[in-house]
């Protein structure tokens, strides 16, 4: 997160604005009370509301709220220092979850979207969600019922309640989200007829399978997830949703790779030879007749034990504290430079190959989604049921 | 009976029947008719037409009678002292003769026999079946359970399962994405009700469908195409009802500006000279260019909330042209089924002073079998998903935090001439065709590049703390303003 000055951690004041996660500005200006996300780079990125009397300080300098004010969203703020930089960000759900405080575990980007999709979310709908948590979730999915529906979140503990409550607040989804404080595997939701989908991210979700069923439209199909890490939990909770007539019942994983684009430069043999005898001519005409020979000996002995030297390559990764160098100082070419030219040379002359490269350790499991539906349970066609 | 028209099975309505062998099966539900399920028999579509989504239905008898049918509860099985060491599964473990279960099957037609009770007379007169393990039990119940319940489960098209029927059933048509993958999509894009799209969609319309989807008809779509016509077969499967169907828009990559010689068709012809077939042409040809003149002027309007490509063709190249019409701060998105396809596009984008942070993504889905005491993954999985790469508009114009009032007043006065610059290249613009051709002078361009407000921050208060803190960086960032303008010089080199 970034190193913010006292002056900007109590950024976020009670919201005054309809300024809202759920729906963009239609003037897209930045404007007193407004929320904006800072983007400094990938790793220092906050959420500030504006206050035309604070100042956001950081590392590459200090910005006023005030020069904030009447720019369009996403436009590049210099400091005051002139040496660095942020961009004005729209908030969205997706940089919420990217930088929200973690009070629990919370759902990311490829569980979220696979979840909605499946449950089919869209404007309109209703939905139960539990628990609360961090409420990573629930921002997408308020975004994504917006403007007509509802979403129902419960939540037992009281911090998570307290805190959850003011963000939803904050983030103007408040009349889209009912938080509730309960235990909803001993108490239920207290919901009749009333969601056509819920979602389950709790320790024993099976105990609340009775409860959401009853909490289901009952004249037309409902969807229902749950999220669990282990898949002792998955078991219970498939026994506890064919108990109670769940049918379809599906299980998926849902990972993202995020690939890292780089740009190696490459040499044909042909030119790697060619590299080296210029760089063996050169040192053999540096030493003297006499050493010539040993030196020669020397060096094919150290050829055969060396290993080839592992590329340089360029890093293709944008952050600002990169970008800074990189496009306004023209520092990072200095330090990416490899023996035989810069990688903007090597790309003018083609001599470079772009490869993908997956970061060294990355997440090999998040939960088990096991979905499953709800017919409705209303039909005048004759229901026979077997067995 | 569901309220809600989505809720229910509509006649006239592209339905997905899943059938026994978990086939599934596109259909169009024409009211009054008979739907041919194959070796499964066939159902009338009267019987489900006004019925909840959501149930199984049984065909049970030889006039196609349906009924509900509640799939059975899955019965935890607990492992018995059984194992497979002593069974021999041939034709004489069964001691019905083919006669026998040839009549079972036919009192099962007649409706006489449920499914579940041929199968229970199936497995009583299995002379190993106590023998086998619950496992091979449980198999041999599964395996003759399809043969014998004619049950087929109606469908409902939504983007998830339109995506999944053609991942399965012809992934190239939607260019090889994948359910999670447009998913992700979704998300990265930030659609919502009320957004404003542009989008260039060559998986004949998976992705558009997916996006209209999600904003429940408030909003707009504009779809880029090329050919005769756009594409979009996948959009007919959603069932969109008019409102839904209204938000998307589509224009020809030929049609993006009026050309100098460009004729409507009032121009073309003199109507009151026109009778029958002619006139008939005339009407036609002049409701199509409306349609055309709605679009570019949506397009033109700029202001767009996201730009979502997922073409045949080069990525760069359409973002060159299309990322001027799009907001600041407002995602990019573009699909392709190989990685490798948007490597130079993800090098370009880094170049990009429009675009910040590309991410280049591939997502991994793995499907289980769960079954109590029996789950694992699926033992054949899926292939590639194909991949995102994304980024966030930004707008290319850097404003300095702290200015002194004079260098205020330099930036307002460029400010102006850049406003009126762009006054007369839309007039320009607007009279010829060969500027657009090319793509440069795009009047929109200009719009959401140079939107830069300063002048509402210039309170008195302010400059008289911002002159303290000037830097002279200041006149070298506004000098770039110029510079923005030119889509030539929109890459920046990387040295
Ligand atoms: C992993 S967190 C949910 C994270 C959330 N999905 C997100 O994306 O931020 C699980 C939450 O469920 C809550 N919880 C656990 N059991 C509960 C119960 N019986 N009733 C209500 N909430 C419960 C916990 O307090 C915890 O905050």
């Amino acid at each position: 997160m970034a190193s913010t000055s006292a002056s900007s951690s109590s950024a976020i004041a009670p919201a005054a604005t309809t300024h809202s996660f759920a729906r963009y500005k239609a003037n897209n200006i930045v404007e007193d009370g407004d929320l904006v996300v800072l983007y400094l780079s990938k790793e220092n990125v906050i959420l500030i509301r504006v206050d035309v009397n604070e100042t956001f300080n950081c590392k590459f300098g200090s910005y006023r709220h005030a020069d904030m004010i009447g720019l369009e969203y996403g436009t590049k703020l210099g400091s005051n220092t002139g040496r660095g930089f942020l961009y004005l960000l729209f908030p969205t759900p997706e940089l919420w979850t990217l930088i929200l405080p973690h009070r629990t575990q919370i759902l990311y980007v490829a569980d979220i979207s696979f979840i909605m999709n499946f449950l089919n979310l869209k404007p309109g709908m209703s939905m139960i969600e539990s628990g609360t948590g961090s409420g990573s979730f629930s921002h997408s999915i308020a975004r994504t019922l917006a403007p007509t529906g509802h979403l129902y979140s419960f939540e037992y503990h009281q911090e998570r309640v307290n805190a959850a409550t003011k963000e939803f607040e904050d983030h103007g989804l408040s009349d889209m989200i009912t938080l509730r404080r309960r235990d909803v595997c001993k108490d239920g939701f207290d919901l009749v007829d009333r969601v056509d989908a819920v979602f389950l991210d709790l320790p024993a979700p099976w105990e609340a399978v009775a409860s959401a069923k009853r909490a289901f439209k009952k004249n037309k199909i409902g969807k229902i997830c749950t999220f669990s890490p282990c898949i002792e939990q998955i078991s219970k909770t498939v026994t506890a949703l064919s108990e109670h007539k769940f049918v379809d019942i599906q299980m998926y994983e849902c990972l993202i790779r995020f690939q890292e684009v780089r740009i190696l430069p490459i040499l044909t043999i042909e030119e790697a030879m060619e590299k080296e005898r210029i760089h063996e001519s050169k040192r053999q005409r540096a030493l003297p007749r006499v050493l010539r020979d040993s030196y020669l000996k020397a060096t094919a002995k150290a050829n055969e034990d060396e290993e080839l030297p592992p590329a340089k390559h360029m890093k293709i990764e944008k952050g600002q504290e990169e970008e800074n160098s990189n496009k306004d100082n023209d520092d990072t070419n200095k330090k990416d430079q490899s023996l035989s030219g810069t990688p903007a040379e090597f790309e003018a002359s083609g001599k470079t190959v772009t490869i993908t490269k997956l970061p060294v350790e990355q997440r090999g499991h998040t939960s088990y989604l096991l979905f499953a539906t709800l017919p409705p349970s209303v039909d005048s066609l004759p229901v026979v049921t077997l067995e | 009976m569901a309220t809600n028209p989505s809720d229910t099975i509509n006649a006239g309505e592209h339905v997905f029947i899943k059938m026994p062998s978990d086939n599934v099966k596109c259909i169009v539900l024409k009211p009054g008719s008979t739907v041919a399920l194959g070796k499964f028999g066939s159902f009338k579509a009267n019987d489900i037409i006004g019925h909840a989504w959501g149930n199984s239905y049984e065909i049970y008898d030889r006039d196609n009678k349906t009924r509900v049918y509640h799939l059975d509860e899955i019965n935890e099985i607990e492992e018995t002292e059984n194992n497979n060491r002593e069974i021999v599964d041939d034709a004489s473990s069964q001691k019905l003769t083919l006669e026998d279960i040839k009549a079972l099957k036919n009192e099962g037609l007649k409706g006489e026999l449920t499914g579940q009770e041929i199968v229970n007379k199936l497995k009583e007169s299995h002379a190993t079946f106590d023998k086998k393990t619950a496992y091979s039990q449980a198999k041999y119940l599964q395996k003759k359970g399809k043969k014998f319940h004619k049950v087929f489960t109606p469908i409902k098209p939504t983007a998830y399962s339109v995506n999944e029927y053609f991942y399965i059933k012809n992934p190239d048509k939607i260019r090889g994405m994948r359910m999670d993958t447009l998913s992700q999509l979704l998300s990265y894009s930030n659609v919502h009700s009320g957004c404003k799209l542009l989008v260039v969609d060559d998986t004949q319309g998976l992705v558009v469908s997916a996006l209209a989807e999600r904003m429940g008809g408030n909003g707009t779509i504009l779809g880029m195409y090329d050919g005769d016509s756009p594409n979009y077969d996948i959009l007919k499967y959603m069932n969109f009802n008019d409102k839904i169907q209204e938000t998307i828009k589509v224009l020809s990559w030929l049609r993006m500006y009026r050309g100098v010689d460009e004729k409507t068709p009032d121009e073309l012809q003199d109507v009151t000279q026109l009778t029958g077939k002619d006139l008939e042409g005339y009407h036609r040809r002049s409701k199509a260019y409306k349609i055309v003149e709605e679009s570019r002027k949506i397009l033109h309007a700029g202001d767009f909330d996201g730009l979502v490509i997922a073409s045949q063709y080069q990525p760069e190249s359409i973002l060159e042209k299309l990322l001027p019409f799009i907001r600041g701060s407002r995602p990019v998105v573009v699909y392709h089924t190989a990685k490798e396809a948007l490597l130079d596009t993800s090098t370009w984008m880094r170049k990009c002073p429009e675009l910040l942070a590309p991410q280049l993504t591939e997502s991994w889905l793995r499907k289980s079998q769960v079954l109590p005491g029996r789950t694992h993954p699926e033992m054949s999985t899926w292939g590639g998903g194909g991949c995102l790469l994304t980024a966030t508009k930004i707008i290319d114009f850097p404003v300095q935090a702290a200015m002194t009032k004079r260098e205020r007043l330099a930036m307002e006065k460029k400010n102006a001439e850049a406003k009126k610059l762009k006054r007369e290249r839309e007039e320009l613009a607007n009279s010829s065709n060969d500027a657009s051709r090319e793509g440069s002078a795009a009047p929109v361009a200009i719009a959401s590049s140079s939107t830069i407000v300063v002048e509402t921050t210039s309170t008195d208060a302010t400059d008289a703390t911002t002159g303290e803190t000037t830097t002279t960086t200041t006149t070298t960032t506004i000098v770039q303003e110029e510079d923005s303008k030119e889509p030539s010089s929109k890459r920046t080199k990387l040295e």
